[in-house]
């Protein structure tokens, strides 16, 4: 009975035995957003907002390239009040 | 109903195109409620798609519905779970009822401040009418607000939410409150219409004096219910008393989403009585990690039932045709539960549950009570706790926590007997269940979407909480203190399972810290998935070759669509680990060409031959039993003993070879010979059928003596591939399952790795390749050390391809090179996992770590 129930087990217990989760990341934006947005110096901050959003705020928003921004891997881009651009799409 | 076949729908805002399939929420990405799109605003004015009257505006202000003449019905909902903001970031420009022109604009939302508050600004467009649509945006990512996009065609006849008068009489429910927090929204609203079109009835839905059809989405959210708002459902028709039960029911369960369960529920799992919550704000309890990750969430107790029942049974005939039934129909109901949960460990445990039950020492056990009068409970149950006993005293860990799943089998059949009956618990979102074990029949009926992790406090590693935990994904701890049973349910609690920590009542501060990881986390994955099909470049140009460890068709094929180039290891002996006869040849056959059209021509396919042996017993190859399995006729030792085996699944592999890049593996070789030996069967094998073009034939180097005799191998193999699992356990000889040892048997060791840099110099001195297929390949803080020491392909488990690609785009070789000769140079584990961790932020290369 012991040896044809450890047989029955082995399979579902076998392959995950060792934990294979990678392991957490530090992501930050690209080298070519960030010069799309005017460069790290016009970058206050940025925080990963509702999926698919990153949000930054600016010092100067008429120094966001949206060409440069499509070409470095953001669809979409969003200038709000107060130097706040949300990059849109960024899940992809 | 008529529709205008041409009739276009206008992008209700600007923003960026998302396929509907591809959206983080089950009632839209399956089309529950209709087919349209999505579109992630980079506007702040939803304008109408289509003329029509203003059906519906939710008074929170994130959803709107218009009907046009021909009764095309179109829901707008803007951001997902937005319903929770209250209406707050939202301003209606329209009213219900009123009329509206296509283009006209509807709702203004302040999009910073939902996009902050809510979970997602992803805004859906559905036609909820019923009828199909086409997409005319072009195909472009980025579309304009007002820009044709979709094409209305014609009505879908089964989604029709007309209703025929039907005859007979009326029947009312029960009047009931709400459960719903933000009442019958779009997603329970659509649950419930969907339900309620599974009816011949006339449905109605009443709440004061309004009634509405209750198979119409748009209809019920009219209605605009709010929590514990009191409604009652009609129905007419010769189906009407089972509609008001289902629909009553559903409507009492919350519609599909969480919410307090009502105060009785008589199931098996029953939320246990906390007459004295244990009061420990901060409170730090530990236990032993058995899934790994860190979740926040809420208590949940589980307590199992216990059952009552006579000692003294009806007479022998009765009581036994009692338990027979019993049997039977848990028979039954195993079987079900196994093919319902076919894809995951589950199902292989509910099958070994029915196998527990055919075996005859359990009844042996029950009859002769049964014949001294003792009822049918009573003698079964003596027999299962009799078992129980001895599974536990066989002071092996493994068969101890099988007793519960004996225990667990018991029980079902206990119930069956007694005929009590079971019922699916409701549980709220972010539970985290807190039992002192949990079978797997009580996690089988639980609603695994909002569990977010386990805590019990018996358990251990191979425990059935830790396989499904891993299964799902999910954190679990086992071996807590018995005191986190009496955490009153619904307490707020921080699981971090690596650290074998679970805080009750956490810091804001520490929620927040963990949420924000896990969402980084999450982005994370998302866009490595995305980016799956793209190759394992290093910066500098490196490929490494990223492929699949599979153990059967279905794998494989998940493997492929992954991403995986190819197959770099495929355990084929769980192709058949469930058989007592070994397979036929054609059946052989049948199963290798599957998987190796499913890989294909372009790619490799590693089939490591039968890796059995006393530690992994095959019922088909009887085996006596090893003192010490691990150190005994494992792999290519025992295939060598029993030749007929070897050449059986060579043949049987060799004809697939010109379906894919075959590729053939060897398990455990330790001596030259045991190379020389079997390349000689498959040369025989393949000359008998007239093969020409042999496969490739390669060696695991999971046996610290072939790695140091990598040069004398390399030679005679065409490639190696390193098993880091038994490697490490032999090199540092610790058991990985070992309680107390299995922490520092890490494949990060220095000794390990040394190994590995041998065998690699050894293979690229004579022109052959090295391939990791161990679980260090499918560690992310490997992946620049295994490039760096120049390995050339990694076969990772199947869900990690897309997550192993991408840390490879992310690396630089000579990064990697210098890298790995620093670390080797390291004295322990804890030495090189510590130097791996500042190069793997910096090696997220480029980046700025801005300050904010």
């Amino acid at each position: 009975m012991f040896a044809k129930l450890q047989q029955a087990f082995w399979k579902a217990l076998t392959p995950d035995l060792v934990a294979d989760e990678p392991a957490p990341y530090t992501s930050t934006l690209q080298s070519a957003v960030v010069a799309a947005l005017g460069g790290a110096s016009n970058l206050k901050s940025e925080q990963r907002v509702a999926l698919t959003r990153i949000r930054v705020e600016l010092n100067d928003t008429s120094r966001v390239d949206p060409h440069a921004l499509r070409l470095a891997g953001v669809p979409g881009v969003m200038t709000l009040a107060g130097g706040v651009v949300h990059l849109v799409g960024v899940n992809d | 109903m008529v529709t205008t076949q041409q009739l276009e729908l206008l992008a209700p805002l600007s923003g960026v195109l998302m396929p509907l399939e591809q959206v983080p929420d089950p009632v839209f990405s399956s089309r529950l409620m209709g087919d349209g799109l999505c579109i992630d605003p980079t506007s702040q004015v939803l304008c109408a798609p289509l003329a029509g009257v203003i059906s519906n505006l939710q008074h929170t202000g994130h959803a709107v519905s218009i009907t046009d003449a021909s009764g095309v019905q179109v829901l707008l909902h803007i951001g997902l779970d937005t319903v929770n903001l209250g209406g707050q970031g939202f301003t209606c420009l329209v009213e219900e009822g009123q009329q509206v022109v296509a283009g006209q604009a509807l709702i203004e939302f302040d999009a910073d401040y939902v996009a902050q508050h809510a979970r997602s600004l992803l805004t859906l467009m559905l036609v909820v009418s019923g009828e199909s649509i086409t997409d005319v945006s072009g195909g472009e990512m980025l579309v304009e607000a007002g820009q044709p996009v979709l094409r209305v065609g014609e009505a879908a006849v089964q989604v029709s939410t007309q209703q025929a008068p039907s005859q007979g009489d009326t029947l009312f429910s029960l009047a009931i409150a709400l459960p719903n927090p933000n009442g019958l929204h779009a997603r329970p609203a659509a649950v419930f219409a969907q339900a309620a079109k599974g009816f011949a009835a006339t449905i109605e839905l009443h709440k004061h004096e309004q009634r509405i059809n209750a198979k119409s989405l748009v209809a019920i959210m009219t209605l605009q219910t709010s929590h514990g708002d009191v409604v009652q459902v009609s129905a007419t028709g010769e189906d009407a008393e089972q509609a008001i039960r289902v629909l009553s029911d559903l409507l009492v369960a919350g519609c599909g989403e969480a919410v307090t369960p009502a105060a009785q529920v008589a199931t098996e799992t029953t939320y246990a009585p906390a007459p004295e919550p244990v009061q420990v704000d901060g409170a730090l309890l530990r236990g032993v990690c058995a899934s790994s990750g860190a979740v926040f969430g809420q208590v949940v107790q589980i307590a199992a039932q216990t059952l009552d029942y006579p000692e003294v049974g009806a007479g022998e005939a009765f009581e036994r045709a009692q338990l027979q039934r019993a049997l039977l129909e848990a028979d039954t109901a195993l079987d079900t539960l196994g093919r319902e949960f076919s894809q995951g460990p589950q199902g292989q445990i509910f099958s070994a549950h029915r196998e527990l039950l055919q075996d005859p020492s359990l009844l042996e056990q029950a009859y002769p009570l049964l014949a001294s009068g003792k009822s049918a409970a009573f003698s079964w149950a003596a027999a299962v706790e009799a078992n129980e006993k001895v599974f536990r005293n066989l002071g092996n860990a493994f068969l101890a926590e099988r007793a519960q799943d004996l225990a667990d089998v018991g029980q079902r059949v206990l119930k069956l007997i007694l005929r009590v009956e079971d019922a699916v618990q409701a549980l709220p979102d972010n539970a985290i269940l807190i039992a002192d074990q949990l079978s797997p029949s009580q996690t089988a009926g639980l609603d695994t979407t909002k569990v977010v992790g386990f805590a019990t406090v018996g358990g251990g590693a191979t425990s059935h909480v830790a396989i499904l935990a891993r299964a799902l994904g999910l954190p679990a701890m086992c071996g807590l203190p018995a005191h986190v049973l009496s955490l009153a349910s619904g307490t707020p609690v921080l699981l971090d399972a690596e650290q074998g920590e679970l805080h009750v009542r956490p810091s804001e501060a520490a929620v927040a810290a963990l949420t924000a990881k896990r969402e980084q986390q999450r982005v994370r994955q998302a866009r490595d998935l995305a980016h799956a099909a793209l190759r394992a470049d290093t910066r500098d140009g490196r490929h490494i070759e990223v492929s699949a460890n599979i153990a059967s068709l279905a794998e494989a094929e998940q493997g492929m669509s992954l991403g995986g180039e190819g197959v770099g290891l495929l355990r084929s002996e769980f192709l058949y680990l469930e058989r007592s006869s070994a397979p036929s040849h054609d059946e052989q056959i049948a199963t290798y060409s599957a998987i190796a059209r499913a890989v294909g021509p372009d790619y490799n396919l590693v089939v490591r031959t039968l890796d059995v042996g006393g530690d992994k017993p095959l019922a088909y190859v009887p085996m006596e039993p090893e003192a010490n399995p691990f150190l005994g006729m494992r792999g290519v030792r025992l295939c060598l003993e029993r030749p007929e085996l070897l050449r059986e699944q060579f043949s049987a592999i060799l004809a697939s070879a010109d379906l894919t890049r075959l590729h053939i593996m060897l398990p455990m070789v330790t001596q030259v010979s045991e190379l020389r030996l079997a390349r000689q069967l498959l040369e025989e094998q393949a000359q008998r059928l007239g093969i020409t073009r042999l496969p490739k034939l390669g060696i695991m180097i999971e046996v610290p003596a072939a790695a140091l005799m990598a040069d004398v191998f390399a030679p005679e193999v065409d490639f190696f591939s390193i098993g880091t699992n038994d490697l490490t356990q032999y090199t540092l000889a610790m058991d990985r399952d070992h309680p107390r040892l299995a922490s520092q048997a890490d494949s990060f060791h220095p000794a390990v790795l040394r190994l590995i840099a041998t065998t690699v110099k050894a293979a690229h001195a004579h022109g052959k390749w090295v391939g990791v297929c161990g679980a260090l390949a499918s560690e992310s803080l490997a992946v620049p050390l295994l490039v760096g020491l120049g390995v050339d392909e990694l076969s990772v488990s199947v869900p990690l391809i897309p997550t192993i690609k991408a840390r490879v785009r992310e690396l630089t070789l000579k990064d990697c090179q210098v890298l790995a000769q620093q670390v080797l140079v390291l004295e322990s584990a804890e030495q090189v996992r510590a130097a791996l961790q500042p190069s793997h932020a910096a090696n997220v290369a480029h980046s700025l770590v801005l300050e904010n």
